[in-house]
């Protein structure tokens, strides 16, 4: 029981991390919380259920998919809207409002082309066979979006830590006013970053139907929250903190199903009380702002 | 003899007053014959456009718009207090599944729009902040799906539930079901409301009378989607039964991930395939369902010798024609909701709510619908109906009902 508790806490904490590390890049590089986090992952959901019911099109493929179509959808919505946010008095505050009204209008919208009715992929989409990890079994679905969250989170690190537009990136989250005055062209970095961040979001979208059940459009608001908790535990603005917050989410999350399953809804918000006693920067908030 | 001062004085008074009060009634008589009739008698009642209710709620809200339509239709319906038809107008907000936005609506339809019958939208969540202020405001609520039992108690008149028993009264069927076919290893596994967990005292009940402790007995938050560690945990403990109390929304992941983990139980037992079963096939298959048990509703159950609306087979024709979609059983609960309005104006002395409530009971116990029998309780609840335990089985590429146990 122990043993299964922890792989499973350890592969939903890693879907958990994909989950949150679009909205920490964006944060990151912008310093707005994109309300509309969980609606653009809800949009990825039903792109993969589509994508696997129309054509048969497997939710792995749907990843990449989701992750293209999303790269360009939020570089429009950067350059249509942001730098207009941003020559505002008060950017922060507005750019709450503006992502709010965007998670209304999908949802809004989601409600009229997908209808209320919940929608799920079918389990063995991604396999049927069951893993054998540590004595204990485990259903391929799991396993393969675990694997391609990784892969995922790897990619984020790569683009960061080993290309001139990560660099770029890691400056302008360090100071937009210093990154901009060495010459970084910042609306260029933050486009890719709103981009990349929504492409994020769009993949876990497709996994999410295999962690979190059926999908339907009103699904974005819990995710944001969650997410939202998630990138606190870890640390706001560094989206490799959000692999930790992820998987202490994930193993909080499956222990308390395991033990005391009627109190498993409190997990986020008991984790966020937490840590915003004891370490308010989040869990690696030293390592961002002395980096 | 003759008359003191005194005596033609109170006999004038006393003689005065009664004249005053033959001329009071007289024209208390009179305003009440003169009375106009409305012009059209109001139906309150919100849904659920978004959020977790609404795929159970926005049915519910067809079925009573088919009732309305299908009155208009014919000129409105038949009040007996003004000896003819009234058009009828639905006023509906939508409370996007929010229980906050729900009380302030309700207020609003009764403060604002003074409607004439208040409908509560689906469901015991939803309905439950409906009854105090119903309550409150001496407003009788119609409630379709409301099955809490808490709802229900001496001191409210103001409450009359339509369809389906009250939520306690649900696995009635089911634990004699367990208890004869000798189910010692049962796990039970619900969710935190009050819909499933009275369902939960009840079976709970049942079974320590027949000596059947659950091998596992937990509750999870309504919110619950991932199944998968609480289906392993339910399987170290070995039960030949597993009953999952919950919503359409968590019976869904909890069969799929039954399904993706391989597990096989003797018996596996969820609610909402019995009322919502082409949603749930269409996302958990049919071999997700097959052999899997329910409390089949109608349209499962088909009721077609009714005395009062449209049998089965004719509601489904109709509804078809109307709607372009098949109808499920919250389809039928709004449109026997429907019903149960008739019938009530058709036999209420006035529109005030304790005549609505008498008149309800008039026919209680008497009315046969596609719902089957309405009847209530002193206490408004529904007695009428009850449900069966079915089991779903595989007939070619889709699923046929089979009542397995009815009390």
């Amino acid at each position: 029981m122990l043993v299964y508790t922890v792989i499973s806490g350890i592969l939903f904490g890693l879907f958990c991390s994909l989950m949150g590390i679009g909205l920490n890049l964006i944060f990151g590089v912008m310093r707005f919380v994109n309300l509309a986090h969980g609606d653009f992952l809800m949009l990825g959901a039903f792109g993969a259920y589509f994508a696997y019911t129309l054509y048969g099109i497997s939710p792995a493929i749907s990843v990449v998919i989701n992750m293209i179509v999303m790269i360009v959808i939020g570089a429009l919505i950067y350059y249509a809207f942001v730098p207009r946010l941003l020559r505002s008095r008060d950017p922060e505050m507005l750019s709450l409002i503006f992502f709010f009204g965007i998670s209304q209008v999908i949802e809004a919208l989601s409600v009229i082309f997908f209808t209320n009715n919940p929608r799920s992929i079918d389990w063995s989409a991604l396999g049927t066979a069951n893993y054998q990890l540590f004595g204990q079994s485990f259903q391929e679905s799991w396993v393969v979006s675990a694997l391609i969250s990784v892969i995922a989170i790897v990619l984020v690190y790569f683009y960061l830590y080993h290309t001139k537009l990560g660099y770029a990136t890691r400056a302008v989250m360090g100071s937009l006013d210093e990154a901009a005055s060495s010459g970084i062209n910042v609306h260029r970095v933050s486009a890719w970053a709103m981009g990349i961040g929504l492409a994020l979001a769009a993949a876990a979208g497709a996994l999410s139907p295999f962690f979190l059940g059926s999908i339907t459009p009103n699904m974005g608001s819990d995710i944001t929250t969650t997410s939202f908790s998630i990138i606190i535990i870890g640390s706001l603005g560094n989206p490799l903190g959000t692999v930790i917050g992820g998987l202490i989410y994930g193993l909080s999350s499956m222990f308390m199903q395991s033990y005391i399953p009627s109190w498993a809804n409190l997990v986020p918000y008991l984790l966020l009380f937490l840590i915003l006693l004891f370490k308010p920067s989040g869990l690696l908030g030293k390592v961002v702002r002395h980096a | 003899m003759m008359k003191t001062p005194f005596r033609v004085l109170s006999r004038i008074a006393v003689s005065g007053l009664i004249a005053s009060a033959m001329t009071l009634s007289g024209l208390a008589a009179a305003n009440a014959a003169s009375t106009k009739a409305p012009k059209q008698i109001t139906i309150g009642t919100l849904y659920a456009g978004s959020g977790s209710f609404a795929d159970s709620s926005l049915p519910q809200y067809d079925g009573l718009k088919f009732w309305v339509n299908q009155m208009n239709a014919k000129g409105g319906v038949y009040v007996k207090a003004y000896h003819k038809k009234i058009p009828l107008k639905l006023i509906a907000y939508n409370d996007q599944s929010s229980s906050t936005t729900a009380a302030t609506q309700y207020n609003q339809l009764i403060t604002q729009n003074k409607v004439n019958l208040l409908v509560s939208d689906f469901g015991s969540v939803l309905t439950s902040v409906a009854v105090p202020i119903a309550q409150e405001h001496k407003m009788l609520l119609i409630d379709p799906t409301g099955t809490g039992g808490s709802f229900f108690t001496p001191n409210n008149p103001y409450i009359a539930l339509t369809s389906l028993p009250t939520s306690g009264v649900w696995p009635t069927s089911l634990a004699d079901y367990l208890i004869k076919n000798h189910y010692k290893r049962v796990a039970l596994i619900y969710d935190q409301n009050d819909f499933d967990q009275s369902q939960a005292t009840t079976l709970l009940a049942k079974l320590k009378n027949a000596k059947i402790t659950p091998v596992y007995n937990n509750s999870v938050p309504t919110s619950t989607s991932n199944y998968s560690v609480l289906i392993h945990s339910i399987m170290a403990t070995n039960p030949d039964a597993v009953i999952e109390f919950g919503y359409n929304t968590n019976d869904i992941p909890f069969l799929q991930s039954v399904s993706a983990s391989g597990a096989h139980f003797k018996m596996l037992f969820t609610i909402f395939p019995g009322q919502l079963l082409s949603n749930i096939e269409q996302n958990v298959g049919v071999s997700g369902l097959a052999g899997t048990y329910t409390y089949p509703t109608p349209p499962l159950l088909v009721y077609n010798k009714v005395n009062y609306g449209l049998g089965m087979n004719a509601f489904t024709k109709e509804f078809q024609k109307s709607t372009h979609s098949a109808p499920n059983f919250l389809d039928v609960a709004g449109y026997n909701a429907g019903l149960v309005i008739q019938k009530t104006l058709e036999n209420t002395t006035g529109l005030g709510q304790l005549q609505l409530r008498k008149a309800l009971y008039t026919f209680s116990g008497k009315m046969f619908t596609l719902d089957g029998l309405f009847k209530l309780s002193p206490t408004g609840a529904q007695i009428g109906e009850t449900l069966p335990v079915a089991q779903l089985i595989k007939s070619g590429n889709g699923l046929k009902v089979k009542v397995v146990y009815s009390k």
